[in-house]
């Protein structure tokens, strides 16, 4: 791998921004609407719930690829 | 047995089971200063995990986050926005800070940034320990005043306000004093757990008993008050405030020294990550809570309160017809809340206040390492007692305090990420911008109002940065390291 070792990946650092850029303005603002409802909660409030659990998979992705690396060298 | 017994019954018994489960923890617990402070750095993955997630949400979560939600509607999201997005910042710093702290004995956030930027005496120390400890106690008083009014409003009045909040004041500086941080880590499992059961029971009976569900819930409210679901909310906060406030905070959240200080405690990096990665389930803790908040919407049209904040307890303790042993475990899991993050706070603060306020001078840091233990120790007893005697008087400058000190703890951020990952960072243009950043905040804090409805914090950060990268360019610089990397091999 190209990347200093204990740096993150470009890869990680841009999924990183699209999180950020999803729960505040601008990202947000393309959410801000009441339907459809999803699993009862508003649109708006789902869109939060929804992106808690992105950036889970995306650090537990980040995770595997992490430790599997460092096996590699070991 | 009336009600209130009941509850009272069950509450005493949840405290007496956290007072013996922290005092536990101290069994086989050598008594070296390190051991106290940061469990050794052997924390493992479940234990650090639920200390921060218990510390992180406090008598806030139950009480101001659904108080936000019923008085302001969809602005509510802001508080999962930035503990989530918090998660983002760990990600890239705690690993170092871990790392370094084993490496060179760090035990405080000021040790850190003072041997990163070195200053005559070692004052940026004490200006950081003065202040974290001046952000910390009026933190620690209000989970002790919350956890007095919850006492109070569950037992409809049995145990009284100071009753209450010295109970919860005691056994937290109980076990604090005799476990440190092996006590919090145990309790703060426990009450971690409790939290969030209680917080979905609690929050899906509400929705199930008045609304037959969460769906209907809030058909019911896009029917009768839709403008709470969507920004910008019933009392219309901009998404510039909004979007600003996440940000501050979520940068924030590393800087608040009883989470930074727990990197320490870390067993090694990859248990730390793997804490990351579980993190952001756990502010799902927050969607009943808020369903509770929004609830309220509805409810209480016709009554509105006060106080948004007792939004929580009006519906559980007043409206919904709960059976006397769920009251009693809805206070306890609410108590849960403010005392795991009251005993963060107590001991974290008296390890500031003993290592970097009163250890300041060289007479004192040459003090034997049993003797800064005990005098830590008794640093927990002090801290606790004041923020009791604090809660009692209820000065109305406290939350001024609070925000104030800790709006200046943020400005710490700029210079700790250049002194880790920037060659060019300059101590000068880090003193700078964290002065003129400091400034500003308190300046818009408190003076006049901040541009666009911005938050102070997030002002401040924007100049306190741009003033550092500036200046640091501006300086020659042959220097080909980070001040991290600057740092001597041993201490």
């Amino acid at each position: 791998m190209n990347h200093q070792k204990g740096m993150p990946s470009k890869g990680l650092l841009i999924y990183f921004v699209l999180c950020t850029l999803a729960m505040v303005w601008p990202g947000a603002l393309i959410a801000n609407r009441i339907d459809p409802m999803v699993l009862g909660m508003p649109f708006f409030m789902f869109w939060y719930v929804a992106w808690v659990f992105a950036l889970f998979v995306g650090l537990l992705i980040a995770y595997r690829k992490d430790t599997g690396e460092e096996a590699d060298h070991e | 047995m009336s009600d209130s017994l009941l509850i009272t019954a069950m509450t005493v018994g949840y405290l007496v089971i956290v007072l013996l489960v922290g005092l536990r923890a101290r069994r086989g617990q050598g008594s070296s200063l390190e051991g106290y402070v940061a469990g050794g750095r052997h924390m493992g993955l479940l234990v650090l995990f639920f200390i921060l997630g218990a510390e992180i949400f406090s008598a806030f979560a139950f009480l101001g986050a659904p108080g936000w939600a019923y008085s302001k509607g969809a602005p509510a999201f802001y508080i999962i926005a930035y503990l989530t997005l918090a998660v983002i910042v760990w990600w890239l710093i705690a690993p170092h800070i871990s790392r370094l702290g084993r490496r060179h004995g760090f035990l405080t956030q000021a040790e850190f940034l003072s041997a990163c930027y070195p200053t005559p005496k070692n004052v940026l120390g004490l200006v950081i320990g003065v202040v974290s400890v001046l952000a910390m106690i009026p933190y620690l008083t209000i989970q002790i005043a919350g956890a007095g009014m919850l006492f109070e409003a569950a037992t409809s009045g049995t145990i009284p306000f100071w009753l209450g909040s010295l109970l919860a004041c005691g056994v937290v500086a109980a076990y604090v004093y005799a476990s440190g941080l092996q006590g919090i880590g145990w309790t703060n499992l426990m009450q971690g757990l409790m939290m969030v059961v209680i917080a979905w029971a609690l929050g899906l009976t509400t929705a199930e008993q008045f609304f037959g569900g969460v769906g209907e819930m809030f058909q019911q409210i896009k029917d009768q008050a839709p403008e709470y679901l969507t920004m910008p909310g019933a009392t219309g906060m901009g998404w510039g405030a909004f979007s600003t406030a996440v940000l501050v905070s979520a940068l924030g959240c590393v800087m608040w020294p009883h989470i930074f200080m727990k990197f320490y405690s870390a067993k090694d990096v990859r248990t730390l990550k793997r804490v990351f990665v579980l993190y952001p389930l756990y502010s799902y803790l927050l969607v009943p809570l808020l369903i509770i908040g929004f609830a309220g919407i509805v409810l209480l049209a016709d009554t509105p309160l006060d106080s948004p904040d007792r939004v929580l307890l009006t519906i559980v303790v007043e409206l919904a017809d709960l059976p006397a042993w769920v009251i009693g475990l809805a206070l306890s899991g609410a108590l849960a809340a403010a005392m795991s993050t009251a005993a963060n706070l107590a001991h974290t603060s008296a390890t500031i206040l003993v290592r970097d306020v009163v250890q300041f001078t060289p007479r004192m840091r040459a003090l034997p390492e049993h003797k800064a233990l005990s005098l830590t120790r008794y640093g927990v007893i002090a801290i606790s007692l004041m923020a009791y005697l604090l809660a009692l008087a209820n000065p109305g400058s406290l939350v001024s305090l609070l925000l104030g000190a800790y709006g200046i703890i943020v400005q710490l951020l700029p210079m700790l990420l250049g002194a880790l990952f920037w060659r060019r960072a300059s101590q000068t243009a880090a003193f700078i911008g964290l002065s003129v950043g400091a400034v500003i905040t308190l300046l818009l804090q408190f003076g006049i109002d901040a541009p666009f409805g911005w938050h102070p914090g997030f002002c401040g950060l924007v100049v306190n940065s741009a003033i550092f990268v500036v200046i640091s360019l501006m300086r020659k610089s042959s220097e080909s390291r980070s001040p991290v990397e600057c740092l001597s091999p041993q201490v």
